[in-house]
């Protein structure tokens, strides 16, 4: 039986540490390929030791590919790939013991309590989270002594959770981990999620949510086609930081959209009683008519001064993708 | 480099073999086919063999002392060969695999874990088979001939397991593995004489029967609990036979057991994407 383990875990290993020890994962032109589709077509990813990075994408983007090639899951049509160090195509145990994996769709045995099912998968790991802690970090107390075929999808879902960290890794790779959470479920991922992250632990989710994104991750790459579209941080993706605001109001009654001191330079738009235009400089345009609303002890009801939320973003980016 | 001392495996191994223990003994399926069935065959097959006798290899014996030893085999047989086809077919299905593949595990515990759960399953299927026999029907255990019939049960019990283990290495599916399992133990089962003793049998049964490691298990047990056995009985050319096969599927099980194949590309949607590709393609 030793044959087989001597074959996973093939002890010349070559852990150059060749990105550093501040980067946590370092991908190079990945590529993979099932037949004539390529599923990852060319990816370069660099994710720093302690960021929460963010996978973002349609169904069939390859964000699953990417995350199951650097667990060590798959293995790559060409590329370079390295995570902690390690080259995961090699699946060596010693960087198994450094990766937490949160899959899609993961099986335990249905008949252990989720007591049971924690101990027995941080067994494997050198320095495990003791299981009380993990429990509780993911808000199954109540349930630590039922078996798993007792647990609602969310439940299931946080065991899933637990399992990926209690063998304490390094990284955590969470592939949808909220698909199917009731907003509190969600909210309480979220500040497991964000503990992980005070602990220093690097993370790298894929996610639907954009707002999952938004709240956790530090940088977020967008997907479409196997490529990289946009990648930078939530607030700034697509360049929506530095793009034009949009002011919106209700125009007071029995006056005139061009009464009011609006900017001369900008298209507006009217619906609804609303009038409202894009501007980048929106302090400048909205003092006028600020001084105006005090002047005249005129309230400008229903004001909002919006930027495109990163859901726009995403869509705009993923136009024409099945999502 | 990497790999871990033995001695930190063992506990491990330990820890699993527990947890298939605990596993099995909380799936009723298991205890059904494992304890129940084979003891329910025992105590009807008895009640209405009405003293019968049967002819075994010297003479003629009584039915119960034919039969208990012959439903502790099958017992044996459930448990360490077709539970573990079905249950690792089960098990990749589910994705447990694929998730104790990415954990630092190796896959070695983990398949020992499961036969080591197996065979003590079907150890324990055993004793409980000979404790109603013997308590029931007054089955005779013979003392000098004990010692033949644990080691005979143990080399069984292991070489079944390791054969259970390959064969799951061919199933794919969850869906064929009581297929497979079923078609491959009941009609041995026949021929090796489990149910019906083949001493009387036309000679090419017993030459196809032969081929196979459950009649020599079958013919080196029933021979510890007959009144016709001389010296220890220990039946070494029955016991080779199935050792052999034993190694033989422990081999095959090293050689080809993966705990997910890179192969196996992926999840339905993937799947579905290649094969909308493959259309596109044409």
């Amino acid at each position: 039986m030793r044959i087989l383990s001597a074959v996973q875990q093939d002890p010349a290993r070559t852990n150059s540490h060749g990105d550093g020890d501040h980067v946590a994962v370092s991908v190079r032109g990945l590529r993979k390929a099932y037949g004539s589709l390529e599923a990852v077509a060319g990816v370069d990813i660099t994710i720093p030791r302690g960021e929460v990075f963010g996978l973002l994408g349609p169904n069939g983007a390859g964000k699953t590919t990417i995350v199951e090639i650097l667990e060590g899951h798959r293995r790559r049509s060409a590329g370079e790939v390295r995570v902690l160090g390690f080259d995961p195509e090699r699946r060596e145990r010693a960087f198994r013991e450094l990766i937490g994996i949160v899959p899609q769709e993961g099986g335990v045995d249905p008949v252990l309590t989720v007591r049971e099912v924690i101990e027995l998968y941080s067994a494997a790991y050198p320095g495990p989270r003791p299981v009380d802690e993990v429990v509780e970090l993911v808000g199954l107390e109540e349930k630590s002594d039922e078996r798993v075929e007792t647990l609602s999808g969310g439940q299931r879902r946080r065991l899933d959770f637990a399992i990926g960290i209690a063998g304490d890794p390094e990284i955590i790779f969470l592939d949808e981990p909220t698909t199917g959470f009731d907003p509190a479920a969600r909210r309480r991922s979220w500040e497991a999620i964000n503990r992980l992250r005070s602990l220093g632990k690097t993370i790298l989710l894929t996610t639907h949510y954009m707002e999952e994104a938004q709240q956790l991750a530090d940088r977020v790459a967008v997907i479409v086609g196997g490529r990289i579209v946009s990648e930078g941080a939530p607030e700034s993706l697509g360049g929506r930081a530095a793009g034009p605001a949009l002011v919106s109001f209700r125009v007071p009654k029995g006056l005139a959209a061009e009464e009011l001191p609006l900017p001369s330079d900008v298209e507006l738009e009217r619906s609804n009683g609303h009038v409202s235009f894009r501007t980048k400089a929106v302090g400048r345009d909205l003092r006028p008519l600020l001084a105006w609303s005090w002047e005249q002890s005129q309230e400008l009801d229903g004001l909002t001064v919006t930027r495109p939320t990163l859901e726009d973003v995403y869509l705009e980016l993923t136009e024409g993708e099945g999502a | 480099m990497t790999e871990r001392p033995l001695r930190s495996d063992l506990p491990l191994l330990g820890r699993w073999t527990v947890a298939r223990l605990k596993s099995i003994r909380r799936t009723p399926r298991a205890a059904f086919f494992t304890f129940i069935f084979p003891l329910l065959l025992l105590v009807l097959l008895n009640a209405t063999s009405n003293s019968s006798h049967v002819t075994v290899p010297g003479g003629e014996i009584a039915f119960d002392q034919y039969f208990t030893p012959s439903m502790a085999i099958y017992a044996l047989t459930v448990a360490c060969y077709a539970l573990p086809i079905f249950g690792l077919a089960t098990a990749r299905d589910a994705g447990i695999l694929k998730r104790v593949r990415g954990t630092p595990l190796s896959p070695w515990i983990y398949l020992v874990a499961w036969a080591t759960g197996a065979i003590l399953t079907g150890l324990a299927a055993v004793v409980a088979i000979f404790v109603v026999g013997v308590s029931a029907f007054g089955v005779k255990l013979y003392p000098e001939l004990l010692p033949a019939a644990i080691v005979t049960i143990l080399v069984g019990a292991v070489s079944l397991g390791a054969i259970g283990l390959a064969v799951s290495t061919f199933v794919r599916r969850a869906e064929t593995a009581p297929a497979i399992a079923n078609l491959t133990l009941f009609p041995l089962a026949f021929l090796s004489g489990l149910f019906f003793p083949i001493e009387t049998a036309p000679q090419w049964v017993k030459d196809i029967a032969h081929v196979f490691p459950l009649s020599h298990l079958v013919e080196a047990f029933e021979g510890c609990f007959s009144p016709f056995t001389t010296g220890s009985g220990f039946a070494f050319g029955d016991l080779a036979v199935v050792a052999a096969w034993g190694l033989a599927g422990l081999l095959v099980a090293v050689r080809r057991f993966r705990l997910e194949e890179d192969a196996e590309e992926g999840s339905g949607r993937l799947r579905a994407l290649v094969r909308r590709g493959a259309l596109e393609g044409n």
